[in-house]
């Protein structure tokens, strides 16, 4: 007898493991979302995201696509952006580490129609190819005028060593960061 | 991915109660998590704690002949800051060769000691200014000495539940030299294939203490013990510099990787020794 019902309970249990397989599955719940609130070019955002998402793919998926998105390691700085001022990979960055802090994209610095001087001599000495790198690169620009505002040819170099540009051999890219140094110096100086 | 939850406490205390119980990451300025999470399927941490908004944490200051740097101070920290630049040189000269800008805006000390990679720029210039490495944990506080700080390769003494919240060095006084170099296959955003830093005091005409260290060349970067010997008491010309590099050499165990072969990187451990005791004592160099 004991044995019979030891085959029972058996066959009972095989009978369930289809339900058990779609019981799993009912299981997964997706990643906990994050309320993030923060600044972007001046305009208060808020968003939600999981805490793994990296704040290039929080400002892309919110529109912000000048952030471009290149090797997500912190090896090309496609992804550049201002957090409180200071040049970040947005790559390297949480998300959620952006609650309440000020972000500045290539579209911060300067717009179409009132393009900041970094921009101009960018697009006046052909230092923009493919512009894939382009507004990493001048978010980097902008950092390393505001720390240096008349640096040498060497100095630019080491200040956009975190850039890649794979099109422009990088001659024109730094005859442009020159150029605008000396046009921010000289239009400095006409205010003063 | 399945995610993970995420808290950013603003004091010591939050932080380390936060780690409680939990398989905890704790990050910063997030230079090596992110980058690591794309190949993070099975470790991923079921809480990631941002230390960032601790500002006990943060800060440089000179004290009891100490320069004492919190857990936050970036590289950019030790090429900008008046403190470090006025008595640790060596640090700006290691940052200034550490990545690029960009991530040494965000990469912090305690970072790249908590890592434990055996290429971590800090740590020879760390070591050779004889820095001492500071924790909180659910045991209270301690501090051990950055030479004993690493117990492998990735592998450091820091326990579950504890935080780096200084990294320390005596200030090795007015008129120490120093020398430091990177040897590396770019100028930026390159991988150490050996580093090298010395810092001595002197007295008189004399070496009287020396701190010489060597990374990428161990599974984790070392002080070179026996060199300093060599030196430490005497008026150290060319001769003297080699032997203090030769022991280097023989402090190092390099092995072969895409970078470098073992062979090329023992080679280095003697010449750049030599070269930067030299350099850094004005002894002229003969050859190398």
């Amino acid at each position: 007898m004991a044995t019979a019902t030891k085959k029972k309970k058996a066959a009972g249990s095989a009978k369930k493991a289809p339900a058990r397989t779609s019981k799993r599955a009912a299981a997964y719940t997706p990643p906990k979302k994050f309320p993030i609130s923060f600044r972007v070019n001046g305009s208060e955002v808020r968003a939600e995201a999981p805490a793994h998402t990296s704040l290039l793919y929080l400002l892309r998926d919110l529109g912000f696509t000048e952030v471009k998105n290149g090797c997500e390691a912190g090896d090309c700085g496609a992804c550049t952006v201002l957090l409180d001022g200071v040049a970040v990979n947005a790559c390297c960055v949480l998300g959620v580490q952006a609650e309440g802090r000020e972000i500045t994209t290539v579209k911060g610095i300067g717009t179409v129609e009132n393009l900041h001087p970094i921009q101009k001599k960018f697009i006046e000495l052909g230092a923009i190819q493919c512009g894939f790198c382009t507004p990493g690169m001048i978010v980097a620009a902008y950092e390393l005028l505001e720390k240096k505002p008349r640096p040498s040819r060497e100095e630019i170099k080491a200040g956009i060593a975190g850039n890649l540009c794979r099109c422009t051999g990088y001659v024109k890219i730094i005859d442009a960061i020159e150029a605008a140094a000396g046009e921010m110096a000289s239009s400095k100086g006409r205010k003063s | 991915m399945r995610g993970f939850d995420f808290a950013a406490p603003t004091t010591i205390q939050g932080a380390l109660k936060a780690a409680k119980g939990k398989k905890y990451r704790f990050i910063a300025g997030g230079t090596n998590f992110l980058p690591d999470l794309r190949h993070m399927h099975d470790g991923l941490p079921q809480l990631v704690i941002d230390l960032s908004r601790v500002d006990a944490l943060r800060g440089v200051s000179l004290a009891k002949g100490e320069v004492r740097m919190g857990a936050l101070t970036t590289m950019t920290d030790f090429l900008e800051n008046k403190i470090i630049l006025r008595e640790a040189p060596i640090l700006a000269a290691m940052s200034a060769k550490f990545a690029g800008p960009i991530i040494r805006n965000r990469a912090t000390v305690a970072g790249n000691l908590i890592d434990g990679g055996p290429a971590a720029d800090s740590v020879p210039p760390l070591l050779a200014l004889k820095a001492v490495v500071r924790l909180a944990g659910p045991g209270g506080k301690r501090a051990v000495p950055l030479d004993e700080f690493f117990t492998g390769y990735r592998r450091t003494v820091v326990k579950p539940g504890e935080i780096i919240t200084e990294v320390a060095f005596p200030a090795p006084g007015k008129g120490h030299k120093w020398g430091y170099y990177k040897l590396a296959r770019r100028n930026a955003m390159a991988i150490t294939v050996v580093g090298a830093a010395a810092v001595l005091k002197l007295k008189g005409g004399a070496c009287r203490e020396a701190g010489i260290s060597l990374g990428s060349v161990n599974p984790a970067p070392i002080r070179c013990y026996e060199a300093e010997k060599i030196l430490e008491g005497k008026a150290v010309g060319l001769a003297l510099a080699q032997k203090a590099a030769e022991a280097c050499r023989a402090a190092s165990a390099p092995i072969d990787d895409i970078r470098a072969s073992a062979e090329y990187r023992k080679l280095m451990c003697e010449v750049l020794p030599r070269r930067l005791i030299c350099q850094a004592l004005g002894i002229p160099l003969d050859q190398g």
